[in-house]
């Protein structure tokens, strides 16, 4: 399988003089093209942070990041962002969406700003996409009037409308209801089959299930991987993934 | 107590650059309050300490010709009105009479002349407000004329050859301003003797009445007495007026400037207050989760305002202490101390506090949204959940055309428009300072303004005044003018009084100027210039006193007999006490006053050099160019409304730039979450500064536009009320397009788009990871 991102020893540290302490601590990992890779552990342990540093939003101190054989370590504010709009795509906790706009503009506001398909391409896509997600009597309406699990169907909608080859995701479900958080897992594992790449970072076990490989994180250091294989919904016993994950993450002391 | 102290320091150091911003305004608002009430109250103070100690006259007849003074004497005795009577002498002498050390006054468009020292009213005065008594061999020089450099103390002048030591400064109370067309120089009684048979005599018959308030009855039997009246009629109040006009002129643009200036400092306030709030909505949900009471949560915001208010304030008025002596100066160099002085800065402190109550009460006010912020909603969201409003119908999908950055900043205004209406007012007050006041000094440096003022827009003109056969003379130059090529067109117009019967039937002398008036018309206010036998044309100062207005019928006596005059139009007049008529009928009985020669060149650029040729043949008429008369006449007043103008140019370019800054500092700090969105969203920092770019244009657009419309209609009417104060009623902006919509808008753009540049600096600086999470 291609890399698609290739870290070396990252470290990150916050803080000023004696308070100042790692919160990546070396850490090296790889992810395969279109791969389903979950980032696990407790509180603090740095799994947004290294999520952060994988998707080039943060800087790292030192270490190197090469994403689709970029080094973005290497790279200007406007080129990170040319890679951000063209290769990458963001699903946060909280659905990041801009109050001024509807629902189909925030979908379509990065395809706008590329410049690279016409209008009409733009709507067209965006409204398949969203028909794809089950929110498209969502397209007029403002921000506001939606709820929690369907403005995360946005966010990914948005997130969907560069192509992009990884869609990085931080505790995508954090803040929904359990048949929300299911149905957006559900629609993530939709596009994973498309062969998109999917980083996430959840607590959620039940998310993690559907994740090929789940990376668990301590004190800033990978202290271990578990590889599920890839996730079929027709045959795979999801209880049994579940469960082998479950006491693989008690042995890991989560 | 402690703790609201230590409220307000922790938020004023957090917010620094805000707070001083606010306080400086509030400051400059404070500032401006504090001096307009200390000029007022000196500049009104020093014209009647001046009018008093000099005793001017209530009423005042200029004469030349014959006097009969036993006449006035017996007419002064019996009306029980006067108080005192008395028959000044000015000896007018023509400018190349008066040779200083730097040259003569030839050019000078003012009546200059001597006199002797009163013995009765009417004093010169030295700058201590002393009764001056002139001793042989010295002259006592018009202020004027040793601020302008042309006199200097001790230096000689030669006044038709006699050489005379410049003793001092003399104070005028009625001929200083430079509107007053004449000015007196004061010699000892020998001195003038010997002088006396090189000029011409003109009298002032002076009356100081027992009650300024039977002026007006004072008036209407002098003229009914049909008394000695070869000459322009001046009156107490008109004194008072035109010695108060320049500085006063001063006072109403420091007015305009401080309510633009308080209007800007509450806008501020407005908007870091509504800044401040939703910074603090998730605090403020919290306090009165807690139990606080909204009047307690409400005392700790104001506690900080009225601590900006009262720095602010209190540097103001400091300020106004430093500044108030170089605006006084005039003031005390031309009228001298005002005996009210000492309740300057009382009444200085009383604006002050009424700024600082109307910024508290504002404040106050302004604080009432706490009422509406609903606990729960504060504490779980932070921000404000109101739904955004307006610009619903301004959609991406179906306008991308734009390009992302341009609607989305064009987006943001439309939805925002509260908050971006502050930033709106701002630039609109700005353009409006910008473009009014250099319009009004476009106008009245335009050739045609003197239209305005009671004068045809000529290129030279000749007055003959105080001279036998003014008639003959002045055909004489006609003749000559007839003849000369560079003469394209002139008009003959006389000046004769003749009595009329008022609205209300009394009978009063009005000074009717006849001739052709269509050649070098003047503007009217309303109505048109007399065309035949049957029409008359009036000053607004004497259709007022008459009581009459266009169409209607106004009975003149000409040559012995009642003629109905129809009023044909009103105009506005600055010229012989503004109290003037117009008409093209002919008359042989009446005696000419004196007479104008209206004269065009072919080549206006000759116009000096013709009034020199023709200075030189006619020696009994005075000759200037009319730029030479505008430039002499309206020349300071000119210049200081230029400065002002720039001045206020300079002034607004720097507010719309400050506040600007700050507005984007400000807004950046509240979009610090929707910059982090389009950050990750691939949007570069660059994109984002263009959208608030973009944001910029829009709102200084608008701004321009409707400040650019605001100062062509309410400046217009500003202005001409200003104007009215010279006596013009009737005004128009003469606007300079390239500087209106071309330089001001540029010079705007430019101050707020580079304010707005470096406003926007470390907007693409925000880090998602930081600013996504919270």
């Amino acid at each position: 399988m291609d890399k698609i991102i290739v870290s070396d020893s990252i470290v990150k540290s916050f803080g000023v003089g004696r308070e100042r302490r790692n919160v990546l601590d070396g850490v090296s990992v790889d992810i395969g093209a279109g791969e389903f890779v979950a980032i696990m552990g407790p509180s603090g342990s740095g799994k947004t942070t290294l999520l952060f540093a994988l998707s080039g939003m943060d800087s790292v101190d030192s270490g190197s990041v090469v994403f689709d054989g970029e080094d973005l370590s290497r790279l200007g504010d406007d080129a990170l962002a040319d890679v951000r709009r063209k290769k990458m795509g963001f699903v946060f906790q909280q659905p990041t969406l801009l109050k001024n706009l509807n629902v189909l503009d925030n979908v379509i506001l990065p395809s706008v700003r590329d410049g690279t398909l016409s209008a009409l391409q733009i709507n067209e896509k965006a409204r398949a996409l969203m028909k794809m997600a089950g929110i498209e009597e969502l397209e007029t309406r403002g921000v506001g009037q939606a709820s929690g699990g369907q403005l995360q169907r946005v966010g990914i909608c948005r997130a969907l409308m560069g192509d992009p080859k990884v869609i990085f995701g931080d505790e995508p479900t954090g803040a929904l209801n359990s048949t929300s958080a299911g149905e957006i897992m559900d629609l993530l594992a939709d596009v994973h089959r498309t062969g998109t790449t999917v980083v996430l970072v959840t607590h959620d076990v039940r998310v993690a299930t559907k994740a090929e490989r789940v990376l668990f994180i301590f004190d800033g250091k990978i202290a271990g991987a578990h590889e599920a294989g890839r996730y079929d919904a027709a045959c795979d016993d999801v209880d049994a993934r579940q469960q082998a994950l479950a006491t693989w993450l008690a042995e890991m002391g989560f | 107590m402690g703790m609201l102290y230590r409220l307000i320091r922790n938020d004023v150091l957090r917010s620094t650059a805000v707070t001083l911003t606010t306080m400086l305004f509030v400051a400059a608002a404070a500032l401006l309050v504090a001096l307009a009430a200390t000029l007022v109250v000196n500049l009104a103070g020093a014209i009647d300490t001046m009018m008093t100690r000099a005793k001017t006259p209530h009423f005042m007849q200029m004469h030349a010709g014959h006097l009969d003074r036993e006449r006035l004497a017996a007419f002064a005795d019996g009306n029980d009105a006067v108080a005192d009577f008395q028959v000044l002498e000015f000896l007018n002498l023509d400018g190349s009479q008066f040779v200083f050390a730097g040259g003569s006054l030839a050019a000078s468009v003012q009546d200059n002349g001597l006199s002797v020292q009163s013995e009765r009213f009417d004093f010169l005065l030295d700058l201590d407000g002393n009764v001056i008594a002139p001793s042989d061999g010295h002259i006592y020089v018009p202020i004027t004329y040793m601020q302008d450099g042309t006199a200097r103390v001790g230096d000689t002048v030669r006044v038709a050859g006699t050489p005379l030591t410049i003793a001092g400064p003399l104070r005028d109370s009625q001929m200083q301003p430079l509107l007053s067309s004449s000015k007196r120089f004061l010699v000892s009684r020998d001195d003038f003797a010997d002088i006396e048979p090189f000029g011409s005599m003109e009298y002032l018959i002076e009356f100081r009445l027992h009650d300024l308030a039977a002026l007006g009855a004072f008036q209407a039997a002098y003229v009914a007495a049909g008394l000695e009246a070869n000459g322009p009629t001046l009156t107490y109040p008109l004194f008072r007026l035109i010695n108060g006009l320049s500085d006063g002129l001063m006072i109403a643009v420091i007015l305009l400037i401080s309510v633009l200036v308080i209007a800007i400092a509450f806008l501020c306030i407005r908007f870091t207050l509504q800044a401040k709030i939703e910074d603090d909505y998730r605090e403020i949900g919290v306090m009165k989760s807690i139990g606080m009471r909204v009047g307690d949560i409400k005392r700790i915001y104001l506690a900080k305002y009225a601590f900006v208010a009262a720095v602010g304030c209190a540097l103001g008025y400091a300020l106004s202490f430093s500044l108030q002596e170089p605006l006084l100066a005039n003031i005390r160099l031309y009228m001298g101390e005002s005996d009210s002085a000492s309740w300057a800065p009382f009444l200085g402190l009383l604006g002050v506090a009424t700024v600082f109550l109307a910024i508290t009460a504002f404040v106050y006010l302004a604080l009432g949204r706490f009422h509406r912020i609903p606990a729960a909603e504060a504490i779980r969201f932070g921000v404000s959940q109101e739904a955004p409003s307006g610009g619903r119908r301004v959609r991406l999908s179906t306008n991308q055309r734009l390009g992302a950055n341009a609607f989305l900043g064009l987006k943001d205004v439309l939805v925002r428009r509260k908050l971006f209406a502050t930033m709106l007012i701002v630039l609109v007050l700005t353009a409006f300072i910008i473009i009014m006041p250099r319009s009004l000094h476009h106008t009245i440096s335009s050739k045609s303004f003197i239209t305005y003022m009671g004068v045809g827009e000529t290129d030279l003109r000749f007055d003959v005044q105080q001279t036998d056969r003014i008639a003959d003379r002045t055909a004489e130059i006609a003749a000559a003018l007839e003849g000369d090529d560079a003469v394209s067109a002139f008009v003959v117009l006389t000046t004769k009084a003749f009595e009329a019967r008022s609205s209300d039937g009394s009978e009063v002398r009005i000074v009717v100027e006849l001739g052709d008036h269509s050649v070098f018309p003047l503007t009217y206010a309303s109505g048109r210039a007399p065309t035949g036998d049957h029409d008359i044309a009036l000053s607004a100062l004497s259709a007022g006193d008459l009581g009459t207005g266009v169409g209607d019928v106004l009975q003149v006596m000409v040559g012995g007999q009642a003629r109905d005059l129809t009023v044909s139009g009103i105009y506005s007049d600055v010229t012989n006490g503004g109290k003037t008529a117009k008409a093209t009928f002919t008359d042989d009985g009446a005696a000419t006053m004196w007479s104008v020669v209206g004269v065009e060149l072919t080549d206006a650029s000759l116009a000096s050099a013709k009034a020199a040729q023709y200075g030189a043949r006619f020696d009994f008429a005075k000759v200037s160019a009319m730029d030479d008369f505008v430039a002499q006449t309206y020349g300071p007043t000119l210049r200081a409304v230029g400065t002002a103008s720039y001045a206020a140019v300079g002034i607004s370019l720097v507010i719309s730039a400050l506040i600007t800054l700050l507005f984007m500092r400000m807004l950046i700090a509240k979009d610090r979450y929707a910059i982090a969105v389009l950050k990750s969203l691939g949007f570069t920092a660059s994109d984002i500064k263009t959208q608030y770019l973009v944001r910029s244009v829009f709102v200084l657009a608008l701004g321009v536009v409707l400040g650019t419309l605001l100062a062509n209609t309410l400046g217009e009417s500003l202005a001409g009320a200003v104007i009215g104060a010279f006596g013009a009623s009737s005004f128009a902006f003469v606007v300079d397009p390239l500087e209106a919509y071309l330089i001001a808008p540029a010079l705007m753009a430019l101050s707020v788009l580079l304010a707005t540049v470096f406003g926007t600096l470390d907007a693409g600086t925000i880090r998602v990871s930081e600013s996504i999470r919270e």
